[in-house]
């Protein structure tokens, strides 16, 4: 005799074995990520993972989040749940793009701004996009540098975050050259005595980033 | 053992005979005794074993059904828990397993009802062994220390009634003839139980008690007879036991061998009383397992009605999962609040790490570079010093050697013409060809002077020899000849007066010559020699040579003389 379908008690609700866990991590995602419109983040998250693509999650709490508040919202972890995600491909498609940047509540007008900087069409190079979202993170184009080593690195978070020393080259030239009060001669004589510092052609963050350390 | 045959409610006549003189006087201790005296101990028993001997076949189920119509053993409880004040009285009959408690005086119902059980003992005796072993070993401490109050009194008594026999058993219940199951391991195997049938109890009187007579029974023997008669057969018994040690029994056997039983009669004979021995077996059923109790399902006791339900009527299951939903959902959240919390934690801990050992790693470098350039500076100020050293030293030295030449010229400056002049003075800057004619000529000369010299003198000598011996030979010639003219002497006497006193006038000369001798080690040597002294020398060595030649030896001397003439000659 088979099971009536029609239920009469508690007991006959099944609850599959899975989704607990499915449960668990999308909370603890959630947690972490600390998305502006849960809903909004939620789909994306599902989305992702149904597709089988990096999930849309920051690998730490990122407690400071006055910035949210008062302008774009867009943090360093933020950007780095970006990167996860874009990094697999050297340009990124726009839509694509916009569909991430929505996912994690971010404002489209941000977006827009962002690309007016260097504008292109269907497609934009993934590092440059970066940077540029680095450069509006930080206000000086050293502290954009930073944001853009910690983001790139492969070291363990706290470590001296290294990246090879041509990408660096490549996005401070590009952004040097956005920039109008710089002139490329001094971009080029900055990474010259940069160059003198570099091991195994790897820069880190101790190389050309001073922080103001409060003793 | 039929002989009597008990009813209810009826007292065995022993224990009627025994407890009521001293029933009003002290109950319990008449208890005490009756018990002593209806239940034997297995420990003090003296002729308990062959009335167990009798009782065994008799005990199992045969005679129950009998007696099933009346029990004395409750017949005797009641009796007892009429005469024990203490006890519970009340529940006596009934034998709950509170009254077991308190009552020593129940072990004597009890063990009646295991000797001779009626339906109702029978029960009570299945369930009885476990707790009354319980209660007996609990109540065995303040038994004994009841007996021990009442313990002199005892044999007193016993000794009045019935002399210096004595019968004590534990009370035991009976056990089931066949056990319905299998034991449990737990349970400890229970010691055979072993019976003393009261029936065959001394103590029992068989018969009617109307004729009993107090005191010595005409059947029964004097105690101290009996004693005696004891006393001898143990004699005899130990007399023959020593006999049997005493004799000599056949020697051990050699290792490896037994002796074995042999026919020493004068004829064999077949040994046919040997019993034939047939091993039978007999298998009985293996004992069940306990079945299982069953659930207890109470009965039934209202009506069943029936109604219809519609479908979703019963069952909504947005409700019905919710709380469902809110145990998930919160254990969820609980759950990945603590572990995102744990997690942030440890991530925390690894940055820091990292960050700690980051900028341990920058300060190492620093560190490093430091101590490179701490060391760099540390060569160079030694380098520099060593320089500095260096040329220090060379300044003073140079200061000192200036110093040195100064003074040394200043002090050399006035030495050196008087040095010049001393050396001067003492010759050290002479004219080599006066010095070569002084060192080399001179000497030569001298030498060549000195042998002339000695050549010429050799040559004087000589001639002085010459002219001596002519004057001699003339001098001889002349004495020979001018004998007897002695005149001629004295003539000749003038001129040679010089030549005869020689010694006078060498001594008279001695001091000039040792004045001449003087100079002849001087350069002028030659020119005084040469000079004015040849006459004293040539006299001295004349003299010398008169000396040499001595008195006797003229002869000699002449000749040779004469063999040096010619050198002498010649060189002259």
């Amino acid at each position: 005799m088979p099971l009536p379908d029609t239920m009469f008690c508690a007991q006959q609700i099944h609850i599959p074995p899975e989704l607990p866990d499915i449960l668990k991590q999308f909370t603890k995602a959630a947690i972490r990520t600390q998305p502006a419109d849960l809903l909004q983040w939620s789909a994306g998250y599902f989305l992702a993972l149904s597709r089988g693509d990096p999930l849309p999650i920051k690998d730490r709490v990122e407690m400071p989040m006055a910035t949210q508040k008062t302008d774009t919202g867009l943090t360093q972890g933020l950007l780095k749940v970006l990167h996860k995600q874009c990094s697999h491909k050297p340009e990124v498609s726009l839509v694509d793009l916009e569909h991430r940047w929505r996912t994690l509540c971010l404002p489209m007008e941000r977006l827009r701004a962002l690309l007016q900087l260097d504008p292109c069409r269907g497609s934009i190079e993934w590092l440059k996009f970066l940077a540029l979202a680095c450069s509006t993170l930080g206000g000086s184009l050293n502290s954009a540098m930073k944001h853009f080593c910690e983001i790139l690195t492969t070291d363990p978070e706290g470590g001296p975050a290294r990246i090879p020393f041509d990408t660096f080259c490549y996005i401070y030239r590009y952004l040097s050259r956005l920039d109008s009060d710089v002139s490329a001669q001094e971009t080029e004589s900055y990474l010259d005595t940069l160059r003198d510092n570099v091991k195994n052609g790897m820069i880190g963050l101790s190389d050309f980033f001073v922080p103001q350390r409060s003793l | 053992m039929q002989g009597y045959n008990p009813k209810p409610g009826e007292v065995p006549p022993k224990f009627r005979k025994s407890t009521q003189p001293s029933k009003l006087l002290d109950p319990p201790r008449q208890l005490e005794s009756a018990q002593r005296t209806g239940a034997p101990e297995g420990g003090e028993q003296t002729d308990g074993a062959q009335n167990r001997k009798c009782l065994t076949p008799e005990l199992p189920g045969g005679p129950a059904p009998r007696r099933s119509v009346g029990c004395w053993a409750t017949g005797a409880g009641a009796a007892c828990w009429f005469w024990a004040p203490w006890s519970q009285r009340a529940v006596a009959p009934t034998y709950s397993s509170d009254s077991l408690h308190s009552s020593r005086s129940l072990c004597v119902p009890l063990l009646l009802a295991s000797l001779n059980p009626c339906p109702w003992h029978y029960l009570t005796s299945l369930r009885l062994p476990r707790f009354l072993s319980a209660h007996l070993q609990q109540s065995q401490a303040p038994a004994q220390a009841r007996q021990s109050d009442p313990g002199p009194c005892l044999p007193k008594h016993s000794s009045r009634v019935m002399a210096t026999y004595t019968y004590t058993s534990r009370p035991r219940a009976l056990p089931c003839q066949r056990r319905r199951y299998r034991d449990s391991l737990l349970q400890p195997e229970e010691e055979p139980v072993r019976y003393g049938n009261i029936m065959y109890d001394r103590r029992v009187i068989r018969g009617n008690t109307y004729a009993l007579q107090t005191g010595l029974l005409p059947g029964q023997p004097d105690p101290v007879e009996v004693q005696r008669q004891q006393q001898v057969k143990k004699r005899t018994l130990a007399k023959k036991r020593a006999q049997e040690q005493l004799r000599s029994w056949t020697p051990e056997p050699v290792e490896g061998r037994k002796h074995v039983d042999v026919q020493t009669e004068l004829y064999l004979e077949e040994i046919s009383d040997r019993v034939i021995e047939v091993d039978m077996e007999c298998q009985t059923d293996a004992f069940l397992d306990r079945p299982p109790t069953p659930l207890f399902i109470p009965a039934k006791t209202s009506k069943d009605m029936a109604t219809e339900i519609l479908e979703g009527e019963l069952f909504d299951f947005d409700l019905e999962v919710k709380p469902m939903l809110e145990v998930l959902v919160g254990k969820t959240i609980e759950q990945s609040l603590l572990e995102v919390m744990e997690e942030e934690e440890l991530a925390n801990l690894q940055a820091s790490q990292y960050a700690y050992e980051e900028m341990r790693n920058v300060e190492l470098a620093e560190v490093q570079r430091l101590e490179e350039q701490k060391r760099r500076h540390q060569e160079e100020k030694e380098r520099r010093k060593r320089q500095q050293w260096e040329i220090v030293h060379k300044q003073t030295e140079t200061a000192h050697k200036i110093a040195a030449c100064a003074f040394a010229q200043r002090y050399l400056a006035d030495l050196l013409p008087s040095v010049f002049s001393s050396l001067r003075d003492s010759g050290y800057f002479y004219d080599p060809i006066k010095r070569d004619i002084e060192i080399g000529f001179l000497p030569w000369l001298m030498n060549e002077v000195e042998k002339t010299i000695e050549c010429s003198m050799i040559g004087r000598t000589v001639l002085d020899m010459l002219i001596r011996e002519v004057v001699e030979k003339r001098l001889n010639s002349y004495e020979r000849k001018d004998r007897p003219a002695p005149f001629k002497w004295e003539d000749g006497l003038d001129i040679p007066a010089a030549m005869r006193d020689p010694t006078a006038n060498y001594e008279f000369q001695e001091p000039s010559t040792s004045q001449a001798q003087r100079p002849l080690s001087d350069t002028d040597y030659l020119q005084t020699t040469s000079g004015d002294k040849g006459p004293p020398t040539q006299q001295r060595k004349l003299i010398e040579d008169e000396e040499l030649l001595g008195q006797g030896e003229d002869s000699e001397m002449r000749r040779s003389f004469e063999m040096e003439e010619p050198g002498g000659d010649s060189d002259l």
